[in-house]
């Protein structure tokens, strides 16, 4: 169907220092985080489909529409008829215009963002108070903006973009300057907007929590390279490389005993104390140091198979560990395995077979231990 | 801190300010008081008297017109980045705001003097860069232009592009963010920077007494005046200056003020 609000970007852009590379598709009322390191591409792919930067080649593609096209016919939709609505750090409202006047922006811009879905101009004012009310912003519509807070501010931003019926959303990491319940409470509001709206949303995030609040799907990126997507906690749990597993928290890389060449991801959350060899890997080693973390205690262990040898494993416990230099052992769940080049063993398009293999690991693990 | 230097120190700092304050408006203090009301009278009512104010007024008007046509746009490529060579572009502008308004002047003649290729093109429709009103509008514009140009850039230069992105997504073309994003966040500073070159284009001389000699406008009026007649008889037309060039500027600083006291709600 033509007229469904598909997102598609399957792009390479130059960047100074390297290549953005990527290829993603966003179903109508999906939401994709694209998730990474400071720098490492992500904005740049955001600009990409909002029609901000030219890529060196491919195409974006949107409810039909192609906005981009680098080989023959050439198409470069601009900005102003994209209809792709775009959300910063900076909440961006215009300061010379009151509250108002910048949530009806679109309504009277040469490029109607709402042609064809918006409503009549009889229905926009009531469209106006709706949006605004389900905002909680319904009284500010007459300041300006600089008499509003930042929380307040991006309600207005969130209500502008909405008014101007974008057919597809963009996020970059627009709440990361906010305290932790303000970003909750738009996340979640965002979240059940693009649910109503059923429109394609793409968030960009450095936390992997930011990430995960919002997303149906993750995917991760470093340096121009779209290393893995899938559903969040598949990604986390099973992230399918090394970096991969180093973007989403795992801490430190201990060698399998008893499989030369095998390394497992130790992520702090997924450690218990004590042995438990058949929930997972035992580990046992001095501990390097310890702090308080949160309400309980992480911990850095020296570990005889640590990965590069001599690096500490942190993992976070609900209890006190010993005093530096003491023995511990823990054991940590379900641990994802990579090979020495850096790769996940299981299989990740095929998840049930990968548990599997998983399972069979571990079995040994958990012989070798025991004995 | 013991008690009572904050009190001191903060009546210092504030008599060093009203010190400077005053010793800056000191010219304009010293041409009031040096005024007889009665002198003023008699001079202006001489037959003629005001028409260096009325060539005054008219040769500013069009010199603002022509600087905000065509310097606005450069400004503004200026402010983006648009220009390729961008130190080049700018570092022209400042050759032009550090040569002397008398060097300009000289430099003129040469330029669209009657014996050269522009002057010549000037004759074949009619017109002449010498003692005209033409010839007077063009030294204003060369010395009030770089003043308008910095000025209007840096005020571009302060509008966020991101702002400018914003509304080109929310579906307006170039132009139309011009006009409802652009212009609207500039125009405090535009204003001052147009008050700005109002004011050296009312008070050019270096440039217009070489090229533009006549007609009079008032500071070649209170340059003759003085050497004619002497210092007091020229002090009256020095008053019509500043009561003339004053209001503009005042009234973009007024502007400017209320605008931005909006924006903050």
């Amino acid at each position: 169907m033509s007229g469904a609000p598909v997102l598609k970007a399957d792009v390479e852009v130059d960047r100074r220092d390297f290549t953005v590379r990527a290829a993603i598709a966003v179903a109508p009322g999906e939401r994709l985080a694209l998730f990474g390191p400071s720098g490492a591409g992500k904005t740049t792919l955001l600009e990409v489909i909002a029609g901000l930067v030219l890529p060196r080649s491919g195409t974006v593609e949107l409810a039909g529409r192609i906005l981009t096209q680098t080989s023959k016919p050439r198409v470069a939709v601009p900005p102003w008829q994209r209809r792709v609505g775009l959300l910063r750090q900076d909440p961006g409202l215009f300061p010379h215009l009151s509250v108002r006047a910048n949530l009806t922006y679109a309504r009277t811009a040469s490029h109607r963002s709402g042609i064809g879905t918006g409503p009549a101009a009889g229905a926009a004012g009531a469209e106006l108070t709706e949006v605004a009310d389900a905002l909680g912003i319904g009284s500010l519509l007459a300041a300006m903006p600089a008499r509003l807070s930042g929380g307040q501010q991006h309600r207005a931003a969130l209500a502008r973009l909405l008014l101007a019926h974008c057919d597809a959303l963009l996020l970059d990491e627009p709440y990361s300057g906010l305290d932790a319940a303000l970003r909750r409470t738009l996340t979640a509001l965002v979240v059940r907007l693009v649910t109503q709206r059923n429109v394609p949303a793409i968030l960009v995030a450095h936390e992997l929590a930011d990430a995960q609040a919002f997303a149906t799907r993750l995917a991760v990126i470093d340096h121009g390279q779209l290393l893995q997507t899938g559903p969040p906690d598949r990604v986390v749990l099973r992230p399918a490389s090394v970096r991969v597993a180093e973007l989403t928290g795992y801490l430190g890389f201990a060698a399998v005993p008893g499989k030369p060449g095998m390394v497992a991801g130790i992520h702090p959350d997924r450690v218990l104390g004590g042995a438990e060899p058949d929930r997972g890997l035992v580990l046992t080693g001095p501990v390097a140091t310890s702090r308080p973390a949160g309400a309980g205690w992480e911990a850095d262990i020296l570990l005889p198979g640590a990965q590069p040898p001599g690096s500490v494993v942190t993992v976070r416990l609900a209890d006190r560990p010993g005093a530096d230099g003491s023995e511990v052992t823990v054991t940590a769940i379900d641990a994802p395995l990579f090979s020495a080049d850096g790769l996940a063993l299981a299989d990740t398009s095929a998840p049930r077979r990968a548990a599997g293999v998983h399972k069979l690991a571990f079995e040994g693990i958990g012989e070798g231990n025991g004995r | 801190m013991p008690p009572g230097v904050r009190p001191f120190s903060a009546a210092v700092s504030v008599g060093g300010a009203a010190l400077i304050w005053l010793a800056l408006l000191g010219p304009v203090i010293t041409l009031l008081t040096h005024l007889s009301w009665h002198a003023v009278g008699s001079a202006l009512s001489y037959p003629g008297a005001l028409d260096p104010l009325v060539t005054s007024v008219e040769a500013g008007g069009v010199t603002l017109a022509v600087l905000v046509c065509v310097c606005t746009p450069l400004a503004w490529m200026l402010a983006r980045g648009r220009l390729p060579f961008q130190r080049v572009w700018e570092a022209g502008v400042l050759c032009s705001l550090l040569l002397p308004p008398l060097v300009i002047g000289l430099l003129l003649v040469f330029m669209v003097g009657p014996y050269t290729a522009i002057g010549g093109l000037l004759g074949h429709l009619n017109l002449s860069a010498t003692n005209t009103f033409l010839a007077l509008v063009i030294a204003e514009v060369y010395e009030s232009a770089p003043y308008y140009v910095v000025g209007a850039q840096a005020a571009f230069s302060a509008v966020d592009p991101r702002l400018e992105q914003q509304a080109e997504l929310l579906g307006d073309r170039p132009r139309r963010v011009f006009r409802r994003v652009t212009l609207p966040l500039a125009s405090p500073g535009l204003a001052m920077a147009l008050a700005v070159a109002w004011a050296r284009a009312m008070g050019a001389f270096g440039a217009v007494i070489i090229v533009a000699y006549h007609p009079y406008g008032l500071p070649l009026q209170i340059y003759t005046t003085l050497e004619q007649t002497g210092l007091p008889t020229a002090l009256p037309y020095a008053l019509v200056l500043l009561v003339v060039a004053l209001p503009l500027p005042l009234a973009a600083y007024v502007w400017s003020a209320r605008a931005q006291g909006r924006r903050r709600g």
